[in-house]
């Protein structure tokens, strides 16, 4: 009776062995890994890269697949989930790379998750795109094989302090808060500098941990009476602080903040107190671009986010899918075929270091030495503000949608 | 010093969202000696139903509380015999069991709500939320937002009524029976089973209420959880396992060390703070602050 279990077990064991090599050699589609947080604290970030992600996949297909030398290769996206956790992204990864044996990978939404997986992405050679990580230690770590459309917030978190300080009468004082994780921290480290640069006194800058109440901090800020209040947070954190400043009842001249202002969720859950508040961003449905590759502009990509996910695109959905177009490009650009090489994949970082590419979503250029090391640098940085439950650019001045509302009206008056 | 009046109520409203987390969190372990894990998801699901119930009635989320405690309670009454099964009969360790079943329950609930109700955070809108009260007197100038304060009261009214049904009811007696010895409850004519039930009900019912008050001070989202079962374990490991009368003390001294370190010293240390003295307390008195626990 074993014997024959045995016997049973090595012929199961043996077909799936001869399926998986059949199905390796008849490969005619890119493999693409996807490592994002799709649970834990972070998944609605994550969530918004996956969207960003299957756009571009949808489009490529619904387009035959990318041109490689006259033969259309499909892609096929393989998830692997990160839960928010640097470790299970870094794991994730590992087992895409091993076991799916992925031809390069589309990369996580948080900063924390994507320092996890770069190295493990060095170890293999295999080049990652991420279309969200905004953290400038990504780049000033110079991993070889990482790349990034989203510019680093010490890159974009200058602008909206900037289009404040020319407010009159610009802001005089501030209080800079943020959370304790990699992308929050720089956040608010940037707009820590910015401010500094331009002459506002900085009352206060404090680090937290994530998930604390800040209400008594802010109590003690509203006797401070800032002109401005900058914080450096997720999504959840964003929400909790402008509730807690309402609960208290302060008003700022101005509240700004980065990621997370520009997700529907911020509007949705908090409404009229949603109003006047100002965020960086790199992207809006009303950029002027000219795209060469899927899109033609920012509006068309809008309609087709707003028809396949019944909601608005921000930044980070349109830099996730411009992450893929940039792997279409340079993939072109060198001719490879699905089951790429080591070599093919030295050649394919080459390549996306030389690429220059217009896309719906802006200049795509890829920086090759400094502090902004593979991070996308053909970007303007905006100020955008949330106007009449919009998301609108109002700075700099020549790429403004909207004037900037300042200073904020009064919670009550709302 | 002119925050220190400001730190002390920040405290005691902070805490007051503490002892609603972690009280019946407490009577649960006390009777049924299950440590659940799953009181943040709990917590998660009332605050979803709050959203819900607000958004398809236009009520306050204070009048639906009644409504979102009956559906939970049910809920909490049909899920005991489970947990009851894994934790009694001929096993090893059913305390163990017990942490094993409702950790997985937790991740389960997680996943289950994940895909139900989205990745995004939500709120639940309330009038009280809206306001707050302003006292400026003698040079001194504090702020009490209404929501908390009526969290606060929400959180004594739970506590007095807890405390009344243990110690002037027949049903109460019995429960603080079968707290002291199951056993002996038992041949007493208690019966265990239904009355383990009835606790579990009471027990997710407020948790579920909980939710809802959170929905309205915080957020909602699928994954808030967790940091609320945190928040009640370290309540109720402070006040002593299963001692229901420290809750509100030990809740009231976690607001309170969170509140002064915030404002006096670094905010970036504040979860240190908390685990020191949790960590100073336990090493003085293992059984809790009034080393009354189990």
């Amino acid at each position: 009776m074993k014997s024959r279990i045995r016997t049973a077990l090595a012929v199961i064991a043996s077909t799936l062995l001869a399926t998986a090599a059949y199905a390796e050699e008849a490969r005619n589609f890119f493999k693409v890994g996807v490592v994002t947080e799709l649970s834990g604290d972070l998944a609605t970030g994550g969530n918004v890269t996956k969207r960003g992600y299957d756009l571009w996949a949808q489009e490529v297909n619904a387009k035959g697949g990318i041109d490689i030398k006259g033969k259309k290769y499909q892609v096929k996206l393989f998830y692997a989930d990160a839960q928010s956790n640097p470790a299970a992204g870094a794991s994730a990864a590992e087992r895409l790379i091993t076991q799916e044996k992925v031809d390069f990978i589309l990369g996580p939404y948080s900063s924390g998750v994507t320092l996890a997986v770069a190295p493990i992405t060095e170890k293999y050679k295999i080049p990652m795109i991420t279309g969200s990580a905004e953290s400038p230690l990504i780049w000033t770590n110079k991993f070889y094989y990482t790349f990034g459309t989203v510019p680093p917030v010490n890159f974009t978190g200058a602008a909206p302090i900037k289009t404040l300080s020319e407010m009159k009468p610009a802001p005089k004082t501030a209080v800079i808060l943020g959370t304790n994780d990699t992308f929050s921290k720089a956040t608010a480290e940037a707009f820590k500098a910015a401010a500094e640069a331009a002459k506002i006194k900085i009352l206060k800058f404090n680090i937290v941990p994530a998930g604390q109440d800040l209400t008594p901090l802010l109590s003690a800020v509203r006797g401070m009476k800032p002109d401005l209040i900058a914080f450096g947070g997720h999504d959840e954190e964003l929400i909790k602080l402008v509730k807690a400043l309402r609960q208290i009842n302060y008003t700022p001249k101005a509240l700004l903040m980065h990621y997370g202002v520009t997700e529907p969720a911020f509007i949705q859950s908090l409404g009229k107190d949603a109003e006047q508040v100002l965020g960086a961003s790199v992207w809006t449905a009303a950029v002027q671009t000219k795209g060469k590759i899927l899109w033609p502009n920012a509006a068309s990509y809008a309609v087709a986010a707003e028809k396949a996910f019944k909601t608005p695109a921000d930044y980070t959905q349109a830099g996730s899918s411009a992450a893929g177009i940039a792997f279409q490009a340079a993939l072109q650009k060198i001719g490879a075929t699905p089951g790429m090489s080591e070599d093919q994949r030295k050649k394919l970082v080459k390549a996306l270091e030389e690429i220059d590419v217009e896309t719906f979503y802006g200049k795509i250029k890829f920086a090759t030495s400094g502090q902004y090391y593979h991070a996308n640098v053909g970007m303007t940085p905006l100020t955008i503000q949330i106007q009449n439950g919009k998301v609108v650019a109002v700075g700099p001045v020549k790429n403004q949608e909207a004037k900037p509302q300042y200073p904020m009206k009064e919670w009550k008056n709302r | 010093m002119e925050l220190l009046p400001q730190a002390l109520i920040d405290g005691i409203l902070l805490g007051g969202i503490y002892i609603t987390i972690a009280v019946a969190f407490s009577l649960t372990y006390g009777v049924m000696h299950v440590i659940d894990f799953a009181v943040g998801e709990w917590i998660m699901f009332g605050a979803f139903a709050g959203y819900y119930l607000n958004k398809l009635t236009g009520l306050d989320p204070f009048i639906l509380l009644p409504a979102v405690f009956l559906i939970f309670a049910l809920v909490g009454y049909l899920v005991q015999p489970v947990i009851h099964r894994v934790m009694s009969g001929n096993r090893g360790n059913p305390l163990l069991m017990g942490l094993v079943f409702t950790f997985a329950l937790a991740l389960m609930f997680q996943g289950v709500a994940l895909t139900v109700f989205g990745f995004y955070t939500n709120s639940i809108p309330s009038t009280f939320s809206e306001g707050s009260i302003l006292i400026e007197k003698l040079g001194l100038s504090m702020t009490i937002p209404t929501i908390r304060l009526a969290g606060l009261c929400y959180a004594l009214g739970i506590t007095a009524m807890l405390h009344y049904l243990l110690k002037k009811t027949t049903f109460g007696l019995g429960v603080r029976a079968l707290a002291q010895h199951k056993d002996a409850a038992g041949l007493m004519g208690v019966n265990g089973k239904r009355t383990g039930a009835y606790v579990y009900a009471i027990y997710v019912g407020i948790s579920a209420m909980t939710g809802v008050l959170i929905g309205c001070i915080f957020s909602v989202s699928a994954q808030m959880g967790a940091q609320y079962t945190i928040f009640a374990f370290f309540v109720v490991v402070l006040a002593g396992m299963g001692y229901l009368a420290g809750v509100p003390w030990a809740a009231l001294l976690l607001g309170m060390v969170q509140s002064i370190f915030l404002i006096y010293f670094d905010p970036g240390h504040t979860l240190l703070a908390v685990f020191a003295i949790l960590y100073t307390i336990l090493l003085i008195s293992p059984k809790g602050l009034f080393g009354r626990g189990v």
